[in-house]
């Protein structure tokens, strides 16, 4: 009997130190845990109001850039829109006065076609007149340079009459060579008789085709 | 040249039974004498070689093509199908079938008659003259081909009957390149002997001028003003390829070529003047053949190569000159007229060929190479301009001009038979007969 009490005791024991053992093991778990929940706790409720406070911030800032650039733009857009209507207007103007002067120079610069005899290249007396008068707008205006076409009427063969107008413009580019004209600037072609100016088949239409063409060259800007 | 675009084959078997065409013909007649007559010729409707329902358009379309052509050379007097004696349903087209004296009795010494089979792929044609005074065959042919082809196989056997009736083979495989103008702008076209398969070969919308064929049939030499002066190019006709060859300052216009197609006469004025040069065409080195302050211009090398005939208004007035191919020996050769110019030498070489002006209008003039004789060999119709020799020198093709129209013509070297080419409102001008191109 008193083995059974033993037995008895023994187990008490081990229950109980079981059990002591057991809440302790218990009881230290949820410190732990709690101590995790506290820090969570803390991070969560402090990290939104720092986060809120920096973007206002800088939301701000920006806001307040925004605006500065804004006005600054306009001012400036203002002034450029004003600086560029009055250069658009002065170019204009100046484009307007350059247009007419070059309208002008270029009236001045046209010389009238030149007429010849039929199978000739000598040039007539008006026609000399025609090129003594053209030739000092040329001296005056340096840059402007000139073509000088050499046409034929449609008698007559095709080649020769290409001939034939060479002869023509060349003795045209020579004589205004003589006047003063550097002999650079005159370009001479011929289109022969297959350029008529009227396209009739008497003597008054071959009378307009036998003629040099002066054909104006301005400077190239 | 242009047929090698077609490069279907006719196979030409010529028909040994009438070798007696070999014989024939060793004595021709003189075409080129002033008391030639026309050949008087009959051509019978074909027949089909075989049996057949339907015969179609072909018999009388051989026919006429063959009248037309053979009246296109000149030399033929074709008789009025109506005024025939032969029963056409009776008669054959070979020598047991055909009663000569039929045909003597309407005035006929020469009989056309020919034969036809065909299906949709291939065509096989037989053609036979005969000598009716002498009842017998001159030449026969047999060409097989395709249907497309029966225009060709007409003008090949129009070219043997030239042959074995005259000694020379006719002009069918001949070209005649020309100048065609636009508004503002000239263009080169070339047609075929008898007026058709007109072609453009330029197409540059500015003005293209002055076409010059090289003996060879290859290459076409023409000034245009492509990039803005007159320069001389060259066109391939083999691939179709160009490429300016002469673009010195001032003009730039091709004349005649050397035989071998190695050298061009050029007129240019890159020395301040129109002046004569021969120009290799390989390395293009020049050889000055002119000095003179006047135009000269239009260059032509005699056939032999030993002189040149070309324009020159050192006199005053344009004028026909003739200098030795190294230039020295220079001669006047025109007297006559105040313009002279133009000149065209004959392949046979006595005669060269200008326009001149008669009574303000210009007309095509013959003179002897040797100096003197002109004669004149147009007379009306507008004014008549730039002649140029067939290969054979029996035509002259040149361009006709008035009453608001323009043509290109073709006439007898004495000036008859002319007939037009080419016609057009717009200008056509500077005809240049190409050499034979097969």
């Amino acid at each position: 009997m008193r083995r059974n009490w033993v037995w008895v005791g023994l187990i008490a024991l081990v229950l109980c130190l079981s059990v002591t053992f057991l809440t302790g093991c218990a009881k230290k778990a949820t410190l732990k845990e709690e101590a995790v929940v506290t820090q969570e706790q803390k991070a969560v409720s402090q990290a939104p109001a720092v986060a809120d406070d920096a973007a206002a911030r800088e939301k701000a800032l920006q806001e307040q850039a925004l605006t500065d650039q804004a006005a600054r733009e306009a001012a400036e857009r203002a002034a450029r829109e004003e600086a560029d209507r009055v250069a658009r207007e002065t170019a204009d103007k100046a484009k307007k006065e350059a247009g007419a002067m070059a309208a002008a120079i270029l009236k001045e610069l046209q010389i009238a076609d030149i007429n010849f005899d039929f199978d000739k290249y000598n040039l007539k007396p008006e026609a000399q007149e025609i090129l003594k008068k053209g030739a000092p707008a040329y001296l005056k205006y340096r840059d402007y340079k000139l073509v000088v076409e050499g046409h034929c009427d449609e008698q007559g063969t095709s080649e020769y009459n290409l001939a034939l107008g060479e002869k023509r413009a060349t003795e045209a580019a020579k004589y205004l060579a003589d006047l003063g004209i550097e002999k650079a600037r005159i370009k001479t072609i011929s289109y022969g008789k297959e350029m008529p100016l009227d396209k009739g088949h008497d003597e008054a239409a071959w009378a307009k085709n036998r003629r040099a063409h002066f054909v104006i060259f301005p400077p190239v800007q | 040249m242009c047929d090698l675009k077609h490069p279907v084959i006719l196979i030409l078997v010529l028909l040994l039974l009438f070798s007696s065409g070999l014989a024939y013909g060793k004595v021709y007649i003189d075409i080129d004498s002033p008391s030639f007559q026309k050949f008087p010729i009959a051509i019978t409707d074909f027949k089909p070689l075989r049996p057949v329902a339907d015969k179609g358009d072909l018999p009388a379309w051989f026919s006429d093509t063959l009248s037309r052509d053979l009246t296109i050379t000149g030399y033929f007097n074709v008789l009025d199908r109506k005024a025939f004696l032969e029963d056409p349903k009776q008669a054959g087209i070979t020598a047991e079938g055909i009663r000569f004296e039929d045909w003597t009795v309407i005035g006929a010494e020469y009989l056309v008659k020919g034969g036809f089979q065909t299906d949709e792929r291939e065509l096989v044609t037989e053609f036979r003259l005969f000598d009716v005074v002498r009842g017998e065959l001159v030449v026969g042919k047999r060409y097989t081909g395709k249907p497309e082809d029966r225009n060709r196989m007409v003008m090949q056997f129009v070219n043997e009957i030239l042959l074995a009736l005259t000694g020379e083979a006719g002009l069918f495989e001949t070209r005649i390149a020309f100048v065609k103008k636009g508004d503002a702008s000239a263009d080169i076209y070339t047609i075929n002997f008898d007026g058709s398969d007109l072609r453009r070969i330029t197409n540059y919308n500015v003005l293209t001028l002055s076409p010059r064929w090289s003996p060879d049939g290859r290459f076409l030499a023409f000034t245009s003003y492509r990039d803005g002066n007159a320069d001389i190019y060259l066109r391939d006709l083999g691939n179709g390829s160009t490429r300016k060859i002469v673009f010195y300052p001032g003009l730039n216009l091709p004349g005649s070529w050397s035989r071998d197609s190695a050298r061009l006469l050029v007129t240019l004025s890159r020395d301040g003047n129109q002046e004569i040069y021969d120009m290799n065409v390989g390395n293009s080195l020049l050889q000055r053949l002119t000095r003179d302050f006047a135009i000269d211009v239009s260059p032509v090398r005699s056939p032999d190569e030993r002189r040149i005939a070309f324009v020159s208004n050192r006199s005053g007035s344009p004028q026909i000159y003739i200098m030795d191919a190294d230039g020295g020996n220079v001669r006047r050769l025109t007297y006559e007229g105040n313009y002279n110019t133009s000149p065209a030498w004959s392949p046979k070489g006595k005669r060269i060929a200008y326009e001149g002006s008669v009574h303000g209008r210009f007309q095509i003039f013959t003179i002897d190479a040797e100096g003197g004789s002109p004669q004149q060999l147009t007379f009306e119709g507008g004014d008549h301009e730039s002649p140029s020799w067939s290969p054979d020198g029996r035509y002259l093709a040149c361009s006709v001009r008035g009453y608001g129209r323009s043509r290109i013509e073709i006439m007898n070297e004495g000036g008859q038979n002319a007939r037009v080419l080419h016609e057009g409102n717009d200008g056509c001008q500077s005809p240049f007969w190409s050499p034979r191109l097969r």
